[in-house]
């Protein structure tokens, strides 16, 4: 990975609470990742200027945005960086077009590498362009709010828990299309989250915040394995979200198989026609999956998966293993079960899961 | 019926109410804005001396125009050297007083409408790179302009009235500064009450217009646009 292209040095200060956070961010995704509170937005406001730390220095690919030693301060719109608020915040007397290309106007022209067009057709708008926001649906909204902040050509991207204003059956499809805007525009994102699959799914770094203390920046796989980062996910709450394609129907309201990577899923009951080959997105609660030695037969569970034990992690009062099934997949186990099984890394492993574990995320 | 001289006397009282309110509508923008978004110690200040011709007897408002805009005044003083106008006793002036006096309305009409805007949209406007007047102009001032306009046309209505300070600051001269206020007083002094009732009866028309206006527009539930 190139060298960090990011730096965020910076305290801010309020009557009951103090933002500190000290990161060298290398390009790709990065994920700010925290409880509701911990000053996740606090930071991105400071990076995109509309709030000021008392003390610190921010710069992006070597340009000084802010800093209090040397009495910088630029403003907003000085910074080309594209944010994307989590209530969208689209201009509601503006069309679709108009929304996105708003900042593209204002953007000089030697800067502008990215055409308002081939985000329109990245992101599937082009039947929507001459909508309102007002009537547009709340994932309609959310990629209109990405192509607009994308307008601007900005060397980074600020994204505030953009899913959050979704149900959980879009999620998975916006998430498919920060990936994909990321592979196609390969812009540097910062990524504001509460939800530790969302990091996991999409974050090549991870800092985690709690009560305004950076408690980590890492690799979202070892963060995740500190004591006092799972403290902050939730017992129960680790998902495994995985990318796939619908390969085949099974009489129709029954049962759908999704390929992601070498693993074939089957899940129950997902809603709507999708013809094989629909990118889809799936979810499988972690604790949701029985890890067993030997083939189980004569089972309900739709799913078997056969693979290997990649590593295998005690954390709080369970275990985490990793297991390569043509996919990464994580289960979480109980220490017992851990010792009782014997489980240790290279071991063959069956995972079962039942359909109904595996939701569709669109 | 109405006379002529009458039609003279509303016509110069519409240029003068709507000269005096576009003068005031920039700064009672700016103020506005300033007061709906800052938090600044200032703020109380400001709010407190934009209040004040609210409260004074409009004739003190019209004196302290006068001292400003009078020969002996400073910006009379300049725009007489710099320019050779003499502002006081011209329909101006009345003008200005009628802006003055109508300022404080409008402020407090366009800061409650500025408030109504979500401030996180300005901040989406300067993140795509808009300046903060580019921010207000195509983002604020429209989402509010219902209560934008709501505030011109109370302001408008205000200044239609206005009598105290224009008299001070632009006395009472027939075709020239005589505004329906100062006509109807006239025509009262002298007795002549069948045309201070041609014009009562002409303002409060006009008042009642501009307020049904207005009322519609605070009244309409913000349009889903």
């Amino acid at each position: 990975m190139a060298g960090p292209f990011l730096e965020v040095t910076a305290t801010k200060r309020y009557p009951t609470f103090e933002l500190k956070v000290d990161a060298s961010v290398p390009p790709g995704i990065t994920a700010v990742f925290g409880p509701s509170g911990s000053g996740k937005t606090t930071i991105l406001d400071c990076i995109a200027g509309l709030k000021h730390p008392e003390e610190g220095e921010i710069s992006l690919n070597g340009r000084v945005l802010a800093s209090s030693s040397r009495k910088v301060r630029l403003k907003p719109e000085e910074r080309r960086i594209g944010y994307m608020f989590q209530e969208g915040l689209l201009f509601p007397h503006y069309s679709v077009i108009d929304n996105i290309s708003y900042g593209y106007k204002r953007t000089p022209r030697e800067r502008r590498w990215i055409q308002p067009d081939h985000l329109v057709e990245l992101l599937d708008l082009g039947s929507l362009l001459e909508r309102r926001p007002g009537n547009l649906s709340s994932g309609e909204r959310q990629r209109v709010a990405l192509a607009r902040a994308l307008a601007t050509s900005p060397e980074l991207l600020l994204l505030d828990e953009p899913l959050s204003a979704l149900d959980m059956g879009l999620r998975g499809r916006i998430l498919r299309y920060l990936k994909a805007v990321h592979r196609d525009l390969a812009i540097p994102m910062l990524y504001v989250s509460h939800a530790i699959s969302e990091v996991m799914a999409i974050a090549d770094m991870v800092l985690v915040l709690s009560h305004g203390k950076q408690l980590a920046f890492d690799q979202p796989r070892k963060v995740l394995l500190e004591p006092y980062v799972h403290s902050l996910v939730g017992s129960g709450s680790l998902e495994n979200m995985l990318d796939g394609q619908v390969e085949e129907h099974l009489p129709p309201g029954s049962l759908t198989a999704v390929r992601s990577g070498d693993a074939l899923l089957w899940l129950s009951g997902i809603p709507g026609e999708r013809p094989p080959e629909t990118p889809i997105s799936v979810a499988i609660p972690a604790r949701d999956i029985i890890v067993a030695l030997d083939v189980p037969s004569r089972m309900s569970a739709r799913n078997i998966l056969h693979g290997r034990v990649e590593s295998i992690h005690p954390i709080d009062n369970n275990v985490l293993v990793y297991a390569d099934v043509g996919t990464s997949i994580m289960a979480e186990i109980t220490p017992e079960a851990l010792e009782n099984l014997g489980l240790r890394e290279g071991q063959d492993v069956y995972l079962v899961i039942k359909s109904s574990s595996i939701i569709a995320l669109d | 019926m109405i006379t002529t001289e009458e039609l003279q006397v509303v016509a110069l009282s519409l240029q003068v109410a709507a000269v005096g309110t576009l003068l005031a509508l920039p700064f009672a923008l700016w103020i506005g804005w300033f007061l709906a978004k800052s938090s600044l110690p200032g703020k109380a200040l400001l709010d407190t001396l934009v209040s004040f011709p609210l409260v004074l007897p409009p004739v003190a408002t019209g004196y302290v125009l006068l001292l400003i805009m009078g020969r002996e005044g400073p910006v009379g003083k300049a725009l007489q050297s710099w320019f050779g106008i003499d502002v006081v006793f011209t329909w101006v002036a009345a003008a200005l007083a009628a802006g003055l006096v109508a300022m404080p309305l409008m402020v407090r009409a366009i800061e409650v409408a500025v408030a109504g805007v979500d401030p996180r949209l300005e901040f989406a406007s300067r993140s795509l790179g808009a300046g903060r007047l580019w921010a207000f102009f195509t983002i604020t001032a429209p989402l509010a302009r219902r209560g934008i306009i709501a505030a011109v046309l109370l302001g408008f209505a205000r200044g239609l009235g206005e009598f105290g300070a224009t008299i001070v600051v632009a006395g009472n001269i027939p075709g020239r500064t005589q505004t329906i206020p100062l006509f109807v007083f006239n025509r009262i002094q002298v007795g002549d009450d069948a045309a201070a009732v041609r014009l009562i009866v002409a303002s409060m028309v006009l008042a009642l217009l501009a307020l049904l206006v207005h009322q519609h527009l605070v009244r309409r539930q913000p349009a889903r646009t």
